[in-house]
């Protein structure tokens, strides 16, 4: 399906939208940004779990270490909420590349984003934005909607789930 | 006040039970028990349903109306 025009935004990937997005077989939406970040502990982690979702023809994914110094508000929410070393490396990669977008499924990394003034979506964002984006049809993603309990391990409440995909069915 | 407790047996990684005895050790928790109590607490707080919730209505929006 066509892609209509590409989005300025970079976006840097936790591993959750990476293992998640895979699982269904959707990582090709994240190809149409016009890069792909992948923070070296990020990377490792994928590696573990999911190594398929690293070498999918579909995609160029940059992997890289993030160099300059945190500051010291992302040093105090990490503290505080107890962020991992993907999380913790992936906000540092998303200040270093303004204004990136950083992709996640874990509420802590999306809340310390949000502290940040970070903009920051999850798999379920991804996939509701290729309709918009026209790299799916509204069935396809309804159908990667519903898919994601038993294809995923993306951990989603049943009753918003199905708030969700009533949402878009509402959608022309 | 008397506070109910429940038993719990968890598995843990040899790394982070070091990290977590050191932690004890050190007096920055009173012992083991309320060092993973608070674990729970704070990862609790931080992942709260509601939050979460907020994010995915978030994410629906922004994929439905987002220009980017």
């Amino acid at each position: 399906m066509a892609t209509t025009e590409s989005p300025a935004l970079i976006v840097v990937c936790d591993a959750g939208p990476l293992i998640h997005l895979d699982e269904i077989d959707a990582l090709d939406l994240l190809a149409d940004f016009p890069r792909v970040l992948v923070p070296e502990a990020v990377w490792r982690e994928v590696q573990r779990h999911r190594p398929t979702a690293l070498a999918n023809p579909s995609l160029v994914i940059e992997r890289l270490e993030p160099v300059s110094p945190a500051p010291s508000e992302l040093q105090t929410l990490s503290q505080v909420l107890s962020l991992h070393s993907g999380e913790w490396q992936a906000l540092r990669l998303v200040l270093e590349h303004p204004p990136a977008l950083l992709l996640t499924d874990d509420t802590a990394a999306r809340l310390a984003a949000t502290s940040l003034g970070i903009a920051a979506h999850g798999t379920i964002g991804i996939l509701i934005r290729a309709i918009r984006r026209k790299q799916r049809s509204k069935q396809q993603v309804l159908s990667l909607l519903r898919s994601i309990p038993s294809a995923s391990t993306l951990h989603l409440k049943r009753s918003l789930l199905d708030a969700v995909i009533r949402e878009v069915e509402k959608q022309p | 006040m008397q506070m109910t407790k429940t038993v719990i047996q968890a598995e843990l990684p040899p790394e982070l039970a070091t990290r977590a005895r050191s932690f004890v050790e050190d007096g920055w928790a009173s012992d083991f028990n309320e060092l993973l109590a608070e674990a729970l607490r704070r990862f609790l707080e931080s992942h709260s349903s509601q939050l979460t919730e907020s994010f995915v209505i978030n994410d629906l929006q922004w994929g439905l109306h987002g220009n980017d």
